[in-house]
């Protein structure tokens, strides 16, 4: 059985007492205690300015568990890639950042997706999961 | 003052995937300066299906400035030291459902911090279930 496990260490200094919190999850199926996700897509990719494009090019079936996580290796500070599910934004990940959510794909129309501003950004990308609509040719 | 997140994830689905192990420092949009604000750490418990916002943006102390370099942590830490990977809680934002935080499961999210863009925490059951979550924010 496959095994995928997540670990964070978050430390902040803004507050009067200096925060710090780790914290690891193992990542399993939808519905279950101890079956972990099987299948994965891992890719990088160089987007240009302009269009808005889908990163994750298969649809993950709805209601099963996955995980996806994004960064923005440019090393430009302004550039940024804005995030976007379902056309709802999400929010901007800046040269430099990260970002790991679940990502349960409940409609067809609910993909990922992000546009490039600054220039060209370098995307990383990882999406964890348990089954994929795959597209007959 | 810095704010710094790493993240390392492992996994044998693929043989000969190394695993990713990356670290950020929060900063404020386009720059190098520090991200200079935050809400703070908290805990909400839930115990019933329903949306509740965990943070409504036009409700914050200190106004969030708007489509920049927000960023918030959430986990699902379960309710007395009990976590059921099987039940999760949805989290969204402004109505648009992300993806189900199963027991302890984490994320870490990018936020327009628009006022409509709320975050809200869904439980799938009405069994009892503790979310944790701090937003770091640039002040308007």
């Amino acid at each position: 059985m496959a095994t995928t496990t997540a670990a964070v260490t978050l430390t902040s200094d803004l507050l009067s007492d200096n925060m710090s919190v780790s914290a690891s999850t193992t990542c399993v199926k939808a519905g279950t205690t101890a079956d972990g996700l099987t299948q994965m897509e891992y890719g990088y990719v160089e987007v240009a300015t302009g269009d808005e494009y889908d990163l994750i090019a298969t649809t993950p079936t709805a209601s099963k568990a996955s995980k996806l996580y994004v960064k923005n290796h440019s090393t430009d500070e302004t550039y940024y890639i804005a995030i976007t599910q379902n056309t709802q934004a999400i929010g901007r990940l800046y040269g430099g950042d990260w970002m790991f959510i679940p990502a349960d794909f409940h409609d067809a129309a609910a993909d990922i997706a992000i546009t490039s501003n600054g220039g060209t950004n370098k995307i990383e990308y990882a999406l964890f999961h348990e089954g994929t609509v795959l597209v007959t040719t | 003052m810095a704010t710094t997140a790493t993240i390392s994830i492992a996994s044998d689905i693929v043989p000969g995937f190394g695993g990713i192990n990356e670290s950020m420092t929060l900063t404020q949009a386009g720059t190098l300066t520090d991200i200079d604000s935050t809400t703070g750490f908290a805990r909400r418990k839930l115990s019933a299906t329903g949306a509740v916002d965990l943070v409504t943006m036009a409700n914050e102390l200190v106004e969030p400035k708007d489509s920049v370099a927000a960023k918030i942590y959430i986990r699902n830490i379960g309710y007395k030291g009990v976590i059921d990977k099987s039940v999760g809680v949805t989290i969204g934002v402004n109505a648009e459902p992300i993806g189900l935080l199963y027991g302890g499961d984490w994320m870490m999210m990018p936020l327009t911090c628009i006022d409509a863009d709320d975050i809200t925490a869904n439980p799938a059951t009405d069994d009892t279930v503790v979310i944790e979550y701090v937003m770091f924010f640039e002040e308007a």
